[in-house]
């Protein structure tokens, strides 16, 4: 291609445009595994919304002409209303979760760090938990209430860490503590509600897609849209980040802001999904540490790992409707258990090649 | 379309980056630091002199590990300020100080996976923006500086693979791709075996020679200090107390004043320059013949 330079320089690979002026550093295994992992989440997207799942028997040939609104109206609804939606709440709050995990490990420099570890997650279940104890939430409600709960812990996590600044350390410790309260708090709830009450916090606290629709899928994609560009144009800096504080801010990064701007961008997008779908455990867990070690990467890929988290809850929910035919398996539950062994397996596997990484 | 690996560039170059004039000039002015409620220096002024390598020398928690810090703008002064070309670098963007004057910290550390290319290339930061993230420029001043550290071999390497000496040379790597004419370094030998020490610190006099990089770096070792330093500066207690030429400086008596230590200062018989020789409790002091 004419403008386009690719050089090779001891152990990188480079590329440049003559017009514009960008020029970038390319991962080979990254632009390999980050479209494959692309197509595959489309691929499984694919599949809920045609293979389909669930009593009502569709053939896949009247799938396509569904889409846009043709054939029986009973087909229609159901690929439109119901399918699709759901299969995007599953791609979207995938991505979110995914990037959201991503960007708090690379930020606190801690593989375990994720919304899930740090209490963001169990701000949004003890504000459902409450919500639903004091009769406040139907449907639309506890997605509210949710996004509330992550939101508010998110920044409460920030403002406890300050002090003249935050560094990752702190924000791993305010954060442990915070989801130990919340987690206190919606136990205490629970167990001071009735029963029926009890029971649908906890159906909102395994996180699951059912009954997910357009009204879930649309503030989550305008989030994505909104908290992506940021976190990928600070990309740079995230990296830099990495190195430690100092060194960073030697390297003329502004630690403090950039780092305020991630994990805000990082909360918000875990806030969102979270309210989606609930919390899917796991997935902000394990998406960028896949993504990582799929990529070859030495720290977490962020939209790698978006793709990935995808992949893993559309696949999930995929296993959790299909997998008993007469009762639907939530996708957290599925998440869990098929995502753990696949982490324990890479561990593994990378220990045993030494790259560790 | 890929094309061939460029052939390495002479590493004697003058570092050029930043948008200054040539000769660096740092200086503190009525410095104040402190952690805390604790002052940890106090009404400290200090020139640096460009094109030279100074070592700040003291006993422990006397100050000059935060002096480096307050220098490189990593800590926010109390009082008084630091003047980099005779602006203030904590009013300066950071990113336009960051092209004049780079900063190692001590032990720093990297994620597991991290390459020597990938950590070198991120000395080039202040130089990039998001849309040109490697340009011909980042890519040779990352071949100089892995040629000028002996690094070029190493560099698909993960750091954690390296030994102790190759990761610090590593890290100098990074701040020398920085290209700033300044360079503070804080403690670069700690944690290194003598040979590696000795190795690292005959690298810092190549760049400083080679390329007139101003160099201040903290060390704990006197006798290294007097023989790589061109300026020592002895601190005691948040205070500059001496400074000058090792020379002119290092005394008995100074040494005595500083760290609370009989010693005697003979001449190194490699170098020439003073050799601080610890008496101790169990020693007289006195040579065998008497004297």
């Amino acid at each position: 291609m004419p403008g386009l330079d690719i050089t090779r320089s001891p152990g990188r690979v480079a590329f440049r445009l003559a017009v514009p002026r960008v020029s970038g550093v390319l991962h080979p295994r990254l632009i390999l595994v980050c479209p494959a992992l692309g197509a595959a989440a489309f691929l499984v997207f694919c599949l809920t919304v045609g293979a389909g799942t669930g009593d009502y028997a569709l053939a896949p040939h009247a799938v396509v002409p569904a889409l846009w609104g043709a054939g029986d109206p009973a087909d229609v609804f159901v690929v439109r209303e119901l399918r699709l939606p759901r299969a995007s709440v599953a791609l979207l709050c995938g991505a979110a979760f995914g990037a959201a995990g991503a960007v708090f490990q690379s930020v606190t420099r801690n593989p375990l760090a994720g919304p899930d570890m740090l209490g963001i997650t169990q701000g949004a279940g003890a504000a459902v938990a409450g919500g639903i104890v004091l009769g406040v939430g139907s449907a639309p409600g506890t997605q509210t209430l949710g996004l509330a709960g992550a939101l508010g812990a998110g920044l409460l996590i920030y403002l406890l860490a300050w002090n003249r600044g935050t560094t990752g350390y702190r924000i791993v410790l305010v954060g442990i503590g915070i989801s130990w309260m919340c987690l206190s708090l919606t136990s205490y709830l629970m167990s001071r509600t009735e029963l029926h009450q009890a029971h649908r916090i906890l159906g909102w606290l395994v996180g699951s897609l059912n009954d997910r629709g357009w009204e879930q899928a649309r503030p989550l994609a305008l989030a994505l849209v909104t908290l992506a560009p940021p976190v990928l144009l600070l990309g740079r800096l995230r990296r830099t980040l990495e190195l430690g504080d100092e060194v960073a801010a030697g390297l003329g990064t502004p630690v403090q802001r950039v780092r305020m701007v991630l994990l805000l961008c990082g909360a918000a997008l875990a806030a969102f999904a979270t309210a989606a779908a609930g919390p899917v455990l796991f997935v902000a867990l394990a998406s960028p540490q896949i993504a990582q070690r799929l990529a070859g990467t030495a720290s977490p890929p962020v939209v790698t790992a978006a793709f990935t988290g995808s992949v893993i809850v559309l696949t999930g929910d995929l296993i959790g409707q299909r997998l008993l035919a007469d009762a639907v398996v939530p996708v957290g539950v599925v998440t869990g258990v098929l995502g753990a062994p696949f982490l324990l397996w890479q561990l593994a596997r990378a220990d045993k090649t030494g790259s560790g990484g | 379309m890929t094309s061939p690996p460029p052939p390495p560039s002479p590493p004697a170059r003058v570092p050029q980056a930043g948008d200054g004039p040539a000769e660096p000039e740092l200086r503190a002015c009525g410095l104040r630091l402190a952690y805390d409620d604790r002052i940890v220096v106090e009404d400290l002024d200090l020139v640096v002199p460009p094109g030279r390598i100074s070592v700040v020398i003291g006993a422990n928690a006397c100050g000059k590990s935060t002096l480096l810090r307050a220098l490189a703008r990593l800590l926010a002064p109390r009082g008084g300020g630091v003047l980099l070309d005779g602006r203030s670098i904590h009013t300066m963007p950071t990113r336009q100080v960051a092209r004049r004057l780079g900063i190692l910290p001590q032990s720093p550390t990297a994620p597991e996976g991290l390459t020597v290319a990938d950590l070198v290339g991120q000395g080039r930061a202040p130089h990039q923006t998001w849309w040109r993230q490697w340009s011909p420029g980042d890519q040779d001043a990352v071949t100089r500086a892995l040629l000028a550290t002996g690094m070029l071999e190493h560099a698909d390497r993960p750091l954690e693979r390296l030994s102790g000496g190759q990761r610090q040379r590593a890290w100098i790597a990074m701040a020398v791709a920085q290209e700033t004419p300044v360079l503070l370094l804080d403690e670069p030998t700690t944690f290194l075996d003598l040979a590696h020490q000795i190795d690292v610190l005959d690298l810092i006099v190549d760049l400083n020679r080679r390329e007139r990089r101003t160099v201040v770096m903290v060390l704990h070792d006197l006798n290294q200090a007097c023989r790589y330093a061109d300026r020592v500066i002895v601190m005691k207690s948040g205070h500059v107390v001496a400074e000058g030429e090792p020379a002119e400086v290092m005394s008995a008596g100074l040494v005595e004043e500083v760290f609370g230590m009989r010693c005697r200062v003979t001449a190194d018989p490699v170098s020439g320059t003073p050799l601080i020789i610890p008496i101790g409790r169990h020693h007289t002091g006195r040579a065998p013949d008497g004297r």
